[in-house]
């Protein structure tokens, strides 16, 4: 034992140090709440299955709209581990009987309330710089566009914040170590009942974070969701737990707590009301004009003869479009090559994010429907609709075309892209490349039959340069109304297809 | 025994499994099997600390054996989730309630998993109250395993779906092997595993130094 | 010399007992020892004296400050060392982490001068080498000085002692008695046992409590000199001894009034005490 020669001389409490002694036993809590097992595990999966999905999250070109919404969801795991591990920590001191001694202390009780809850509070910060990482990689890849919403972003931050202190709630109110297993069971059951389809607004944004089952892309003034009432509700109703906890743990005394609860109280009411009041008229009149007369919304761009006519957000990837657009026409023969073209874009926003609404194909000639995806399948769809579109004059037509001129608008719409076999077989609704097929679009879909997804699985096995001086000296004869898939062959110096060549 | 916990847990298990009937005839199948799902839960959540013995130190040296003590209160556990799960399936309305055999054996299994985490944890670490750790594991299953369990077992399937049948012969596997482990765990360590020595000296009074 | 706490008064009652019935007393700086059986109120005054409970009636200071009003609950608990009977641990905390705990909870704010207070009561407690290891892994009186520690830290000016060496062995309660008389040095320290030897080693006053009240209030040699001439050995069993037992010699020693042409023996600590409670207890028979 060592024998001190000159005891140093001891450290005396500075009186009024009551704030800093919970800040320095706030960062002890948040030390060990963060390094529990639960949490860890928590943290690692969210970060995970995070980096593993936005590594290719819509093929690269994310709508900033659709990725804050996108942050919401791991976060409710890290939320669930952090209840969990704050009603430990809160009830560590009844478990092992050191309430007897912790008491006497000068920090008290409601004090040491307050600790935990600030590191509740640290847990939710740290899960808002994953958030703010999972968002920014998404805001710098070079297809993004359009707005987040902060409302969205804070969704999933101010989700742990909730939990977590209704876990320091609990644990100040019931002593027993099986209430927030049961409660975790009990707050997963409460979301499915109110996410429930059935349910009307209100009620749906009681929860943590209201998700929409949905791929479609909207402008983000067209979203109709309350997401800044939301965040507003969420903190009014983290505050409100917070309060409670700290008021029955001895802080009852205390006017402030006591005001704070009503405020909170207040806080939440006033955001549940505002959430729940549904989409806004002037949504939905925008909604209706943006469906129905896109064309006063939009902004026209031209490049190399073709206009492009988009939603303000989607301006940044006329480029990609044109892209796209010149590799096809490049392909085409005769009038078609210089024929002006639109691309306009469009959407069915009436029934808001649920809606599913095809949309009419575009009846001016030479117009062309794009729409608000764009990366992966998108681009061989849209390439099929800018060569239905040159082959056949106007939408309307290309989607009822049957004959022979499918084989050159397929050819045209692959042959230009890195990997047309594979692409042929994303752009078909059943995956294949082989037999009768429908060929999808963000209008009304194409049809091949099996003779011709024959003839154009042949042509794009032969070198692009011989088959496209080929269809521009045929142009005429292939792109004539009615043509047989065994004219075409013959036109194009190919075998007599083998395969059925019936439409659908 | 901890009458209590397993008491709470009841009481929510029966007013989830009564939701459907509450929520009027909105209900369909997915609803009544996901709300049978959670109750099952519920109740094995208060199964996991069937084991909590906070005397089991004092009474570690009793002739009767640790078998029979924990064989005791399985005795006294099973029968009272036998009748609360006969509730629990009546106050699902009889329509949409999913194919009984199937839902019990998912229920059965949920159960002998709580029993055999308890027992394994008593047996392996000889905590007095494991409940609590056996309860965060067993829902942490339950968050993650429809998460990352493989598609092709297809363990959590609506009733409708054809896999339905091949699914719940994988649980009642998973049954058999959370009896098995149950089993096997409740018995007293007859050696040392390994070199594993004490691991705390907290039954000692210590050696008698600095 | 001046009393450092002032108790007059002091009653408390736990459904139908009176667990205290009207204590007073004053104590200075030393090693007071407060002996007692069981049910006594040690442990009820103790925990009055720390604040951990207030009494129904009787006030009491602690150097100056005064319970009674929150500001002098607080002041009177920066200036306090309490080591409540049994303690609690959390177990999967490390000793440092555990004192470091306390500390924070006696608002020692700034984390250098806390964790350089936090290794010196360890180092004080013969700790120093087992700071990093879980309290699980410690044995009992590695515990108990744990528990030690977290009173000394901050160096308080009262500290209250509940039973610190129950389940010690010798060597570890030898070891105690240094501790807790180097801290006796300018301290004032109120120490409730049941071991008289601790008492008799360690303190400079001793108070005796029964049934609440209390019997006796002076030095440890006052205590023992009550026994003197009445204290005596015997071959068998006297019956008019107030307690008496078998020796491992095989002869009998008495507490009482001895007989006349007794043969006297030096009386103890203990005897005083047990002599003390004559008439509150029943008779000691072995």
């Amino acid at each position: 034992m060592t024998a001190a020669t000159e005891t140093p001389a001891a450290v005396t409490a500075v009186p009024r140090a009551s704030g800093a002694a919970v800040i320095a036993l706030a960062r002890f809590e948040t030390r060990r709440l963060l390094l529990r097992a639960p949490v860890l595990a928590a943290f690692a999966v969210y970060i995970g299955w995070t980096v593993w999905r936005t590594r290719t999250s819509w093929d690269g070109f994310p709508a900033l709209q659709d990725a804050d919404r996108a942050t919401q969801g791991g976060p409710l795991l890290v939320g669930l581990a952090v209840l969990f591990c704050a009603n430990h920590a809160v009830l560590r001191s009844r478990r092992h009987d050191t309430d007897r001694h912790l008491d006497v202390l000068v920090v008290q009780p409601w004090r040491r309330t307050v600790a935990h809850l600030l590191s509740v509070a640290a847990a939710a910060l740290l899960t808002g710089v994953c958030v703010a990482g999972q968002f920014t990689w998404e805001a710098l890849k070079p297809g993004a566009v359009g707005h987040g919403s902060p409302g969205e972003l804070l969704a999933g931050p101010l989700s742990v914040l909730v939990l977590g202190t209704i876990g320091v709630l609990l644990a100040r109110l019931l002593t027993s170590p099986f209430a927030a297993p049961l409660l975790i069971v009990l707050l997963f059951f409460l979301h499915t009942v109110a996410t429930a389809p059935d349910n009307g607004h209100t009620v749906r944004w009681l929860v943590l974070t209201v998700g929409e089952n949905t791929a479609t892309t909207l402008p983000s003034d067209l979203l109709g969701r309350p997401a800044a009432w939301h965040a507003l509700y969420l903190t009014g109703l983290a505050l409100t737990a917070a309060l409670l906890a700290v008021l029955v743990s001895g802080g009852a005394r205390l006017r402030t707590v006591r005001a704070g609860v009503v405020g909170a109280v207040a806080l939440t009411l006033v955001g549940a009301v505002a959430q729940g009041q549904g989409v806004s008229r002037e949504t939905t009149e925008a909604r209706v004009r943006a469906s129905a007369a896109p064309e006063k919304e939009q902004k026209c761009a031209e490049r190399d003869g073709t206009t492009y006519c988009v939603f303000p957000e989607w301006t940044v990837r006329t480029d990609d479009w044109a892209e796209a657009v010149a590799g096809v026409r490049s392909l085409a023969g005769g009038a078609a090559r210089d024929r002006p073209l639109l691309v306009r874009q469009r959407i069915e926003a009436r029934y808001g994010l649920d809606g599913d609404a095809a949309i009419a194909p575009a009846t001016r000639p030479g117009q062309v429907t794009v729409g608000t995806a764009w990366g992966g399948n998108r681009v061989p769809e849209f390439t099929a609709a800018v060569a239905g579109v040159l082959v056949a004059g106007t939408e309307a037509k290309a989607g009822a075309m049957c004959d022979g001129r499918m084989v050159t608008v397929m050819w045209m719409a692959l042959a230009g892209r890195p990997d047309p076999v594979a692409d042929l077989r994303r752009v078909r609704l059943d995956d294949s490349d082989r037999g009768s097929a429908i060929v999808l679009s963000q209008t009304e879909p194409l049809r091949m039959t099996a003779a011709q997804t024959e003839l154009v699985r042949e042509l794009l096995r032969r070198p692009e340069r011989e088959v496209a001086a080929k269809v521009k000296a045929e142009w005429a004869g292939l792109t004539a109304p009615k043509v047989t898939s065994d004219q075409v062959a013959a036109l194009l110096g190919l075998d007599e297809p083998e395969e059925k060549d019936e439409c659908l | 025994m901890p009458w209590r916990a397993v008491g709470a847990a009841g009481v929510l298990g029966l007013l989830l499994a009564a939701a459907p009937r509450l929520t009027g005839d909105q209900a369909d199948g997915w609803y009544a099997l996901t709300v049978l799902r959670a109750s099952a839960l519920a109740f094995a959540l208060g199964a996991a600390f069937a084991l909590d013995d906070p005397a089991r130190h004092t009474t570690a040296a009793v002739p009767t054996r640790r078998a029979v003590r924990h064989g005791l209160r399985v005795l006294l556990v099973v029968p009272v989730a036998a009748v609360w799960w006969t509730a629990a399936l009546l106050l699902v309305p009889a329509p949409v309630r999913p194919p009984v055999a199937g839902i019990t054996v998912e229920a059965a299994t949920a159960l002998a998993l709580a029993l055999a985490g308890a027992a394994l944890a008593v047996h392996r670490g000889d905590g007095a109250r494991p409940g609590r750790a056996v309860a965060g594991g067993l829902l942490a299953g339950a968050v993650l395993g429809p998460l990352f369990a493989p598609g092709h077992w297809a363990l959590f399937v609506p009733p409708d779906d054809e896999r339905w049948a091949a699914a719940h012969d994988r649980w009642a596997v998973l049954l058999c092997a959370a009896v098995a482990v149950a089993v096997v765990c409740a018995t007293e360590p007859r050696r040392r595993l390994g070199r594993r020595g004490l691991r705390s000296p907290s039954g000692t009074s210590g050696p008698s130094r600095a | 010399m001046t009393p450092t706490v002032s108790a007059s008064g002091l009653s408390l009652r736990y459904g139908g007992t009176r667990a205290l019935d009207d204590v007073s007393l004053r104590l200075s700086t030393g090693v007071t020892g407060l002996l007692g059986p069981n049910g006594a109120g040690k442990t009820t005054l103790l925990r009055v004296l720390a604040t951990a409970v207030p009494a129904d009636r009787g006030a009491f200071t602690v150097l100056g400050h005064d319970p009674g009003t929150s500001r002098g609950r607080q002041e009177l608990r920066r200036n306090l060392g309490y080591l409540p009977q049994t303690p609690g641990f959390h177990p999967d905390f490390t000793a440092f982490e555990f004192v470091d705990y306390v500390a924070i909870l006696k608002e020692h704010t700034d984390r250098a001068a806390r964790h350089r207070e936090v290794r010196r009561v360890l180092d004080e407690a013969g700790l120093g080498d087992v700071r990093g290891r879980r309290i699980r892994k410690l044995s009992g009186g590695m515990r108990q000085r744990v528990a030690l520690a977290a009173a000394l830290v901050g160096d308080p000016a009262f500290l209250v002692l509940d039973e610190p060496t129950v389940g010690l062995d010798p060597e570890q309660r030898m070891r105690f008695r240094e501790l807790i008389a180097r801290a006796g040095e300018g301290r004032t320290v109120l120490l409730s046992t049941h071991q008289t030897e601790d008492v008799a080693m360690l303190c400079h006053r001793v108070v005796v409590l029964a049934e609440g009240t209390v019997r006796f209030d002076g030095t440890p040699a006052e205590l023992t000199a009550r026994a003197a001439d009445r204290v005596w050995s015997s071959a068998e069993r006297d019956p008019g001894a107030k307690a008496g037992w078998r020796t491992g010699l095989g002869t009998f020693r008495n507490v009482g009034d001895p007989p006349a042409g007794a043969d006297l023996l030096e009386p103890t600590l203990e005897d005083g005490y047990l002599l003390t409670l004559d008439g509150a207890d029943t008779e000691v028979t072995a």
